[in-house]
Protein backbone atom coordinates (compact mmCIF):
# COMPACT_ATOMS: atom_id res chain seq x y z
CA UNK A 1 0.00 0.00 0.00
CA UNK A 2 1.62 3.36 -0.89
CA UNK A 3 0.77 6.33 1.02
CA UNK A 4 3.56 8.31 -0.54
CA UNK A 5 3.86 9.81 -3.98
CA UNK A 6 6.96 11.37 -5.29
CA UNK A 7 7.27 12.79 -8.44
CA UNK A 8 9.91 14.54 -9.76
CA UNK A 9 11.52 16.99 -13.32
CA UNK A 10 14.70 18.44 -14.20
CA UNK A 11 13.82 21.45 -15.50
CA UNK A 12 16.10 23.43 -18.09
CA UNK A 13 15.97 27.06 -16.13
CA UNK A 14 17.92 28.52 -13.09
CA UNK A 15 17.01 27.81 -9.55
CA UNK A 16 16.02 30.69 -8.79
CA UNK A 17 12.92 30.39 -11.78
CA UNK A 18 12.05 27.48 -10.31
CA UNK A 19 11.60 28.80 -6.43
CA UNK A 20 10.16 31.69 -7.81
CA UNK A 21 7.04 29.43 -9.03
CA UNK A 22 6.20 28.12 -5.21
CA UNK A 23 6.75 31.85 -3.99
CA UNK A 24 4.92 34.10 -6.44
CA UNK A 25 1.09 34.22 -6.64
CA UNK A 26 1.29 34.85 -9.96
CA UNK A 27 3.34 32.13 -11.05
CA UNK A 28 0.96 29.76 -8.65
CA UNK A 29 -1.76 30.60 -10.67
CA UNK A 30 -0.58 29.36 -13.81
CA UNK A 31 0.95 25.98 -12.40
CA UNK A 32 -1.55 24.56 -9.35
CA UNK A 33 -4.42 24.05 -12.16
CA UNK A 34 -3.28 20.82 -14.26
CA UNK A 35 -3.96 20.41 -17.53
CA UNK A 36 -7.76 21.50 -18.16
CA UNK A 37 -7.89 22.71 -14.73
CA UNK A 38 -7.72 26.69 -14.19
CA UNK A 39 -6.39 28.08 -10.28
CA UNK A 40 -8.53 31.39 -10.13
CA UNK A 41 -7.29 32.00 -6.57
CA UNK A 42 -3.47 31.90 -5.20
CA UNK A 43 -3.27 33.62 -1.81
CA UNK A 44 0.74 33.25 -0.83
CA UNK A 45 1.82 34.09 2.59
CA UNK A 46 5.35 32.35 2.14
CA UNK A 47 6.60 32.35 5.24
CA UNK A 48 7.04 29.12 8.02
CA UNK A 49 3.66 29.44 10.40
CA UNK A 50 2.26 31.39 6.84
CA UNK A 51 -0.77 29.70 5.59
CA UNK A 52 -1.42 29.73 1.45
CA UNK A 53 -4.96 29.06 -0.22
CA UNK A 54 -5.18 28.16 -3.25
CA UNK A 55 -7.79 26.97 -5.59
CA UNK A 56 -8.70 24.85 -8.46
CA UNK A 57 -11.65 24.45 -11.04
CA UNK A 58 -12.42 22.92 -14.11
CA UNK A 59 -15.71 23.51 -16.10
CA UNK A 60 -14.45 20.86 -18.80
CA UNK A 61 -14.02 18.01 -16.65
CA UNK A 62 -17.39 19.40 -14.59
CA UNK A 63 -14.99 19.67 -11.16
CA UNK A 64 -16.34 22.57 -9.12
CA UNK A 65 -13.98 24.74 -7.21
CA UNK A 66 -11.54 22.32 -4.78
CA UNK A 67 -9.55 24.85 -2.30
CA UNK A 68 -6.81 23.98 -0.70
CA UNK A 69 -4.68 25.38 1.95
CA UNK A 70 -0.88 24.96 2.47
CA UNK A 71 0.48 25.81 6.32
CA UNK A 72 4.49 26.10 5.50
CA UNK A 73 6.62 24.18 8.05
CA UNK A 74 9.83 24.58 7.14
CA UNK A 75 11.43 27.01 4.03
CA UNK A 76 14.86 27.05 3.48
CA UNK A 77 15.60 29.02 0.58
CA UNK A 78 16.23 27.32 -2.61
CA UNK A 79 16.50 24.31 -1.29
CA UNK A 80 13.73 23.17 0.54
CA UNK A 81 9.87 23.53 1.09
CA UNK A 82 7.54 21.34 3.56
CA UNK A 83 3.86 22.29 4.20
CA UNK A 84 1.02 20.63 5.39
CA UNK A 85 -2.09 20.48 2.96
CA UNK A 86 -5.56 20.42 3.62
CA UNK A 87 -8.63 20.24 1.85
CA UNK A 88 -10.73 23.54 2.66
CA UNK A 89 -13.43 25.76 1.99
CA UNK A 90 -13.54 29.11 0.47
CA UNK A 91 -12.40 30.72 2.91
CA UNK A 92 -9.67 28.83 4.01
CA UNK A 93 -10.84 26.74 6.87
CA UNK A 94 -9.90 23.29 6.94
CA UNK A 95 -12.62 20.95 5.92
CA UNK A 96 -13.17 16.76 6.55
CA UNK A 97 -12.54 15.44 3.42
CA UNK A 98 -15.57 13.31 3.90
CA UNK A 99 -17.60 16.31 4.48
CA UNK A 100 -16.37 17.43 0.52
CA UNK A 101 -17.52 14.29 -0.93
CA UNK A 102 -14.44 12.38 -0.87
CA UNK A 103 -14.46 8.45 0.35
CA UNK A 104 -13.40 7.94 3.95
CA UNK A 105 -10.10 7.14 3.55
CA UNK A 106 -9.28 10.06 1.95
CA UNK A 107 -6.52 11.65 3.95
CA UNK A 108 -6.35 15.21 6.13
CA UNK A 109 -3.29 16.04 6.00
CA UNK A 110 -0.93 15.40 3.39
CA UNK A 111 2.84 16.42 4.39
CA UNK A 112 4.59 17.67 1.21
CA UNK A 113 8.24 18.54 0.71
CA UNK A 114 9.42 20.22 -2.23
CA UNK A 115 12.98 19.69 -2.65
CA UNK A 116 15.27 21.96 -5.88
CA UNK A 117 18.18 21.05 -6.81
CA UNK A 118 21.12 23.22 -8.95
CA UNK A 119 22.66 20.60 -11.97
CA UNK A 120 25.17 21.49 -14.63
CA UNK A 121 24.08 23.75 -17.68
CA UNK A 122 21.93 26.00 -15.32
CA UNK A 123 19.06 22.88 -14.96
CA UNK A 124 17.21 22.52 -11.66
CA UNK A 125 15.94 19.12 -10.45
CA UNK A 126 12.72 19.37 -8.15
CA UNK A 127 11.33 17.00 -6.55
CA UNK A 128 7.86 16.86 -4.48
CA UNK A 129 6.99 14.48 -2.15
CA UNK A 130 3.56 13.82 -0.48
CA UNK A 131 2.93 11.81 2.79
CA UNK A 132 -0.08 11.19 3.42
CA UNK A 133 -1.86 11.04 6.87
CA UNK A 134 -4.43 7.97 7.10
CA UNK A 135 -4.36 7.74 10.64
CA UNK A 136 -4.92 4.83 12.87
CA UNK A 137 -2.07 2.27 10.78
CA UNK A 138 1.04 2.23 12.90
CA UNK A 139 4.12 2.87 11.42
CA UNK A 140 4.86 -1.37 11.74
CA UNK A 141 1.47 -2.06 10.39
CA UNK A 142 1.87 0.03 7.43
CA UNK A 143 5.65 -0.95 6.50
CA UNK A 144 4.56 -4.97 6.50
CA UNK A 145 1.55 -3.76 4.14
CA UNK A 146 3.41 -1.98 1.88
CA UNK A 147 5.59 -5.55 0.80
CA UNK A 148 2.66 -7.19 1.14
CA UNK A 149 0.70 -5.00 -1.56
CA UNK A 150 4.12 -5.16 -3.56
CA UNK A 151 3.48 -8.83 -3.72
CA UNK A 152 -0.08 -8.42 -4.57
CA UNK A 153 0.25 -6.02 -7.07
CA UNK A 154 3.11 -8.48 -9.00
CA UNK A 155 0.55 -11.14 -8.71
CA UNK A 156 -2.01 -9.36 -9.87
CA UNK A 157 -0.53 -7.49 -12.11
CA UNK A 158 -2.29 -4.08 -11.08
CA UNK B 1 -19.36 -5.43 18.45
CA UNK B 2 -19.39 -3.56 15.59
CA UNK B 3 -17.64 -5.04 12.78
CA UNK B 4 -17.77 -2.49 10.18
CA UNK B 5 -14.04 -1.55 9.91
CA UNK B 6 -12.48 1.11 7.65
CA UNK B 7 -10.30 -0.77 4.92
CA UNK B 8 -7.07 0.35 6.07
CA UNK B 9 -8.04 -0.90 9.72
CA UNK B 10 -8.51 -4.23 7.42
CA UNK B 11 -5.39 -4.23 6.48
CA UNK B 12 -3.39 -3.21 9.07
CA UNK B 13 -3.42 -6.55 11.30
CA UNK B 14 -0.69 -8.69 9.17
CA UNK B 15 -3.23 -11.93 10.06
CA UNK B 16 -5.54 -10.39 7.70
CA UNK B 17 -2.73 -9.29 5.25
CA UNK B 18 -1.60 -13.20 5.54
CA UNK B 19 -4.95 -14.29 4.52
CA UNK B 20 -5.25 -11.62 1.41
CA UNK B 21 -2.00 -12.77 0.05
CA UNK B 22 -3.47 -16.56 0.39
CA UNK B 23 -6.49 -15.74 -1.41
CA UNK B 24 -4.74 -13.51 -4.10
CA UNK B 25 -3.58 -16.86 -5.79
CA UNK B 26 -6.31 -18.66 -5.43
CA UNK B 27 -9.86 -19.34 -3.87
CA UNK B 28 -10.13 -21.30 -0.56
CA UNK B 29 -12.72 -21.95 1.81
CA UNK B 30 -12.47 -20.96 5.40
CA UNK B 31 -11.57 -24.40 6.34
CA UNK B 32 -8.47 -24.37 3.75
CA UNK B 33 -6.71 -20.79 5.20
CA UNK B 34 -7.83 -21.32 8.81
CA UNK B 35 -5.14 -24.92 7.95
CA UNK B 36 -2.55 -22.51 7.19
CA UNK B 37 -2.91 -20.48 10.70
CA UNK B 38 -2.02 -21.69 14.36
CA UNK B 39 -5.07 -19.47 15.87
CA UNK B 40 -7.92 -20.68 16.40
CA UNK B 41 -10.84 -21.30 13.63
CA UNK B 42 -12.99 -18.66 15.39
CA UNK B 43 -10.75 -16.00 15.05
CA UNK B 44 -9.92 -16.71 11.63
CA UNK B 45 -13.96 -16.47 10.70
CA UNK B 46 -13.96 -13.27 11.87
CA UNK B 47 -11.04 -12.23 10.14
CA UNK B 48 -12.90 -13.26 6.96
CA UNK B 49 -15.63 -11.32 8.39
CA UNK B 50 -14.06 -8.42 8.42
CA UNK B 51 -12.24 -8.04 4.87
CA UNK B 52 -15.55 -9.33 3.67
CA UNK B 53 -17.52 -6.60 5.29
CA UNK B 54 -14.55 -4.11 3.69
CA UNK B 55 -15.35 -6.08 0.86
CA UNK B 56 -11.51 -6.64 0.30
CA UNK B 57 -12.80 -10.38 -0.02
CA UNK B 58 -15.97 -11.44 -1.54
CA UNK B 59 -18.22 -14.77 -0.62
CA UNK B 60 -19.09 -17.82 -3.51
CA UNK B 61 -21.67 -21.02 -2.44
CA UNK B 62 -20.20 -23.89 -4.20
CA UNK B 63 -22.36 -26.96 -3.42
CA UNK B 64 -22.13 -26.98 0.52
CA UNK B 65 -18.44 -25.23 0.41
CA UNK B 66 -18.34 -21.54 0.90
CA UNK B 67 -15.40 -19.77 -1.27
CA UNK B 68 -13.46 -16.95 -0.61
CA UNK B 69 -12.36 -14.88 -3.36
CA UNK B 70 -9.67 -11.92 -3.18
CA UNK B 71 -11.35 -8.51 -4.78
CA UNK B 72 -8.57 -6.45 -6.56
CA UNK B 73 -10.87 -4.01 -7.32
CA UNK B 74 -10.85 -2.65 -3.90
CA UNK B 75 -7.29 -2.48 -3.85
CA UNK B 76 -7.16 -0.32 -7.03
CA UNK B 77 -9.81 1.85 -5.01
CA UNK B 78 -7.56 2.11 -2.27
CA UNK B 79 -4.30 2.95 -4.58
CA UNK B 80 -6.32 5.28 -6.42
CA UNK B 81 -5.61 8.15 -3.88
CA UNK B 82 -1.95 8.34 -4.74
CA UNK B 83 -2.48 7.46 -8.85
CA UNK B 84 -5.26 10.16 -8.97
CA UNK B 85 -2.38 12.70 -6.50
CA UNK B 86 0.40 11.70 -9.00
CA UNK B 87 -1.62 12.22 -12.20
CA UNK B 88 -2.20 16.00 -10.76
CA UNK B 89 1.02 16.45 -10.38
CA UNK B 90 2.28 15.25 -13.42
CA UNK B 91 -0.26 18.07 -15.10
CA UNK B 92 1.30 20.68 -12.61
CA UNK B 93 4.96 19.75 -13.69
CA UNK B 94 4.24 19.83 -17.38
CA UNK B 95 2.45 23.67 -16.59
CA UNK B 96 5.56 24.67 -14.82
CA UNK B 97 7.81 23.34 -17.63
CA UNK B 98 6.19 25.70 -20.09
CA UNK B 99 6.37 28.72 -17.66
CA UNK B 100 9.88 28.70 -16.81
CA UNK B 101 10.71 28.63 -20.82
CA UNK B 102 8.51 31.93 -20.82
CA UNK B 103 9.90 33.23 -18.21
CA UNK B 104 13.59 31.91 -19.87
CA UNK B 105 12.47 33.90 -23.05
CA UNK B 106 11.82 37.30 -21.09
Amino acid sequence: MERKVLVSRVFDAPIENVWKLWSDPELIKQWWGPDKFTCPVAEIDFKVGGISKVCMVSKELGFGESYSIWQYTKIQPYTSIEFIQNLANKDGIKQKPVDLGMPPDFPTDVKTVVTLKSLDNNKTEMTVLEDADFGQISKFAQMGMEQCFTKMRVTLNL
Amino acid sequence: MNLRRDVFQAIADPSRRAILLLLASQSMTAGAIAANFDTARPTVSKHLLILTECELIDQEQKGREVYYHFNPKKLKEITGWCEQVKDLWDGRLNQMDKLLKKMKSK
